[in-house]
């Protein structure tokens, strides 16, 4: 290879070569870090919610007649819904994983006033809460129909049993070996929860929670005016039950109306719409940066090639193919991007590192470094493709024909 | 063995046609020193840049070494122009950002040698060239006649079969141009086959042999005609 007198001639004229380096050194810092920026959103993004989100939406039922008999209103409504033909399950509760709000509480260890050790969202459903969510029960058993609790008005009361998390479990009870089944915390200083099921995976209703993972099922059904229903479909009916179901439960009773009608997958839309509009935002940045630094290897290499016309025919003159003129001009452009993409490396880790530290970013994963290095390289090399090809056009003759 | 046979080489543009060649037929032989004058537009350069593959020729045959030159390609024409042919140019031609070591490396580096086998040509060409003490100057930092001393042994270190020179005294003062000639006259007696193309005559004489081109054809004469011809144009 002729690296060493290209390199030479380079550092005769190093201004504008050192310019794109530097221009090339900070693409690729921000790539990187932009890169590790979205890929924790995306990772984040990545997380199962613990629900089955392709096939479940949620309504609400609101009555508008003062004394309803909500009671038997919520028994009707889940009677129809789990009897109507496509539906899995569905159940009555306060919220669902990704809706972004909800009900949480602190937990204790003992009972009493005292600190709690740990906080969960809270999910009141009945026993069929589990088959409706898709959850995976790893230990214990599910609630008996006799365990659901039905609530008219009081806050203070809470059942005996739940079923919590894995994630819950472990921060509860974080020295605990063998099953957590059986075992008892306490939420409002004094109410008893004993463990009967352990699920793999549900999320709390907050995405951005540093504790999402941390829920739990109370077999509670409160009765009010208001009812949230979340509806677990066969795989596939989704889109074409919910108008159906709306249009059912509306006319099954006129003193309610019928609204919020969403499904699992809008919820984590906008559950996650910052976390995707930043990558969107970032992928812009990114790929304008890419392009203006492509832009301005074009332009160099364009302004070389013009300048270096008279050698690249003398060079011609000399023997050199076209493509061993083409090669110069790309061996040229791998030797500035290399340079700068090294640089461009170092930024970036220290700009990483700083950025663990102030923003809490997680460090960059492995492969984001060699990737970034392999885009802006064929950047580079497309970039420099016209000028080069321009270049090997040049005729030899040029050397004899202008002085 | 270089033979043209009916040559033309025309240069067309959007509203003229220029016929810079017109059934130019000439044969050099082997170990030949030809000098080639003729008036100012009447065609020295475009047969030189014809005969050293620098350019197309319109019609007309050309064999070098018993190859019918219009059958290559460009990569096979630019291999016999790296292998066969030492060009010497009026303005030296050296590459500006390159040292005198690499710019006669330039070549050789086509010629795919190995990297001693070229330091080791280099260093010979330029110590025949008397320039053994500058490998390390840039061409800028040389006087002129150094400068062709370096084209010439650029031209040389890859031992071509001809060497072609287009005024390569033309830059040069009279002593410069005197030791150049000297320094021909010794590589043609070493065997290579040198044609020059020069305005001088006093210059043209110490080729073994004298092309006058007029008009774009060959017409071997004696020097008054050359005079009188030169005169005229
Ligand atoms: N690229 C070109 N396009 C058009 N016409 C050209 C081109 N190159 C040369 N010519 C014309 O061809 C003719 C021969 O030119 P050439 O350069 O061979 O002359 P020359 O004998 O070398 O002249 P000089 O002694 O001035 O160097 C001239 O009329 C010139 O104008
Ligand atoms: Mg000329």
């Amino acid at each position: 290879m002729e690296i060493g007198p290209i390199w030479r001639a380079m550092w005769q004229s190093k201004g504008g070569y050192l310019l794109i380096g530097l221009q090339i050194a900070v693409t690729m810092a921000i790539m990187v870090n932009a890169f590790a920026i979205m890929q924790e959103r995306a990772s984040k993004m990545g997380r199962p919610s613990g629900i089955d989100e392709a096939n479940t939406f949620a309504l609400a039922s609101v009555a508008f007649k003062p004394d309803l008999d909500y009671q038997s209103l919520i028994r009707e409504d889940l009677e129809m819904l789990r009897n109507t033909p496509g539906v899995i399950n569905a159940v009555v509760t306060n919220s669902f994983p990704l809706r972004q709000g909800g009900w949480s509480e602190g937990l204790h260890r003992e009972p009493g006033v005292g600190k709690s050790v740990s906080s969960s969202a809270i999910y009141f459903v009945d026993e069929h809460g589990l088959e409706t969510f898709g959850m995976n029960l790893v230990d214990g058993e599910n609630f008996t129909p006799a365990q659901v609790a039905w609530d008219s008005d009081s806050d203070d009361f809470w059942p005996a049993t739940v079923i919590i998390t894995q994630a819950l479990a472990e921060d509860l009870f974080p020295d605990h070996e063998g099953s957590y089944v059986g075992n008892t915390f306490w939420f409002n200083d004094d109410n008893p929860a004993n463990i009967v099921g352990v699920v793999e995976r549900l999320q709390a209703p907050w995405p951005t929670w540093t504790g999402v993972e941390r829920s739990m099922l109370v077999p509670l059904i409160r009765e009010s005016e208001f009812s949230r229903y979340v509806i677990r479909t066969e795989p596939g009916r989704r889109d074409e039950l919910m108008p159906q179901i709306e249009e059912m439960l509306s006319a099954s009773n006129k003193e309610r109306i019928i609204r919020s009608v969403e499904t699992a997958a809008d919820a984590r839309k906008l559950a996650y719409l910052g976390d995707s509009s930043m990558i969107s935002i970032l992928t812009f940045v990114i790929g304008l940066l890419t392009a203006i630094t492509g832009l301005g290897i074009v332009g160099l290499a364009s302004f070389s090639v013009a300048r270096r016309k008279r050698q690249i025919g003398i060079r011609r003159a000399l023997g050199a193919t076209k493509t061993a003129i083409v090669r110069y001009f790309m061996i040229e452009n791998f030797i500035v991007s290399s340079i700068g993409i090294v640089i461009g490396a170092i930024l970036a880790v220290a700009l990483n590192i700083f950025m663990v530290q102030a923003f809490a970013l997680t460090p960059l994963a492995w492969y984001v470094i060699p990737i970034a290095m392999l885009i802006l390289w064929t950047v580079g090399q497309v970039a420099v493709a016209g000028p080069a090809r321009r270049a090997s056009n040049v005729s030899p003759a040029i050397a004899t024909r202008s002085s | 063995m270089l033979k043209m046979k009916n040559v033309s080489k025309v240069y067309r543009t959007d509203t003229v046609e220029t016929h810079a060649l017109r059934e130019f037929s000439l044969t050099v032989d082997e170990g030949e020193f030809v000098s080639v004058t003729g008036p100012s537009g009447s065609g020295k350069t475009t047969f030189l840049n014809i005969a050293g593959l620098l350019e197309d020729l319109t019609s007309g045959t050309y064999e070098l070494d018993g190859r019918d030159i219009s059958k290559l390609n460009d990569k096979e024409r630019s291999n016999v122009r790296n292998e066969k042919i030492g060009f010497i140019f009026q303005s030296f031609n050296l590459i500006p950002e390159l040292n005198i070591f690499d710019n006669v490396d330039v070549p050789l580096r086509y010629r795919g040698f190995k990297a001693d086998e070229r330091k080791r040509r280099i260093e010979q060409s330029i110590e025949m060239v008397g320039l053994g003490s500058r490998l390390s100057h840039l061409p800028a930092q040389l006087s002129g006649g150094q400068q062709q001393r370096v084209a010439i042994a650029r031209a040389l270190a890859g031992e071509p079969r001809f060497l072609l020179a287009d005024e390569p005294t033309g830059n040069l003062d009279t002593n410069m141009a005197d030791s150049v000639l000297d320094l021909l006259g010794e590589i043609n007696a070493a065997g290579t086959t040198i044609i020059m193309v020069t305005h001088e005559l006093g210059l043209a004489d110490r080729a073994k042999r004298n092309i006058f081109v007029r008009d774009g054809q060959v017409s071997d004469g004696a020097p008054e005609l050359h005079l009188a011809s030169m005169a005229a144009g």
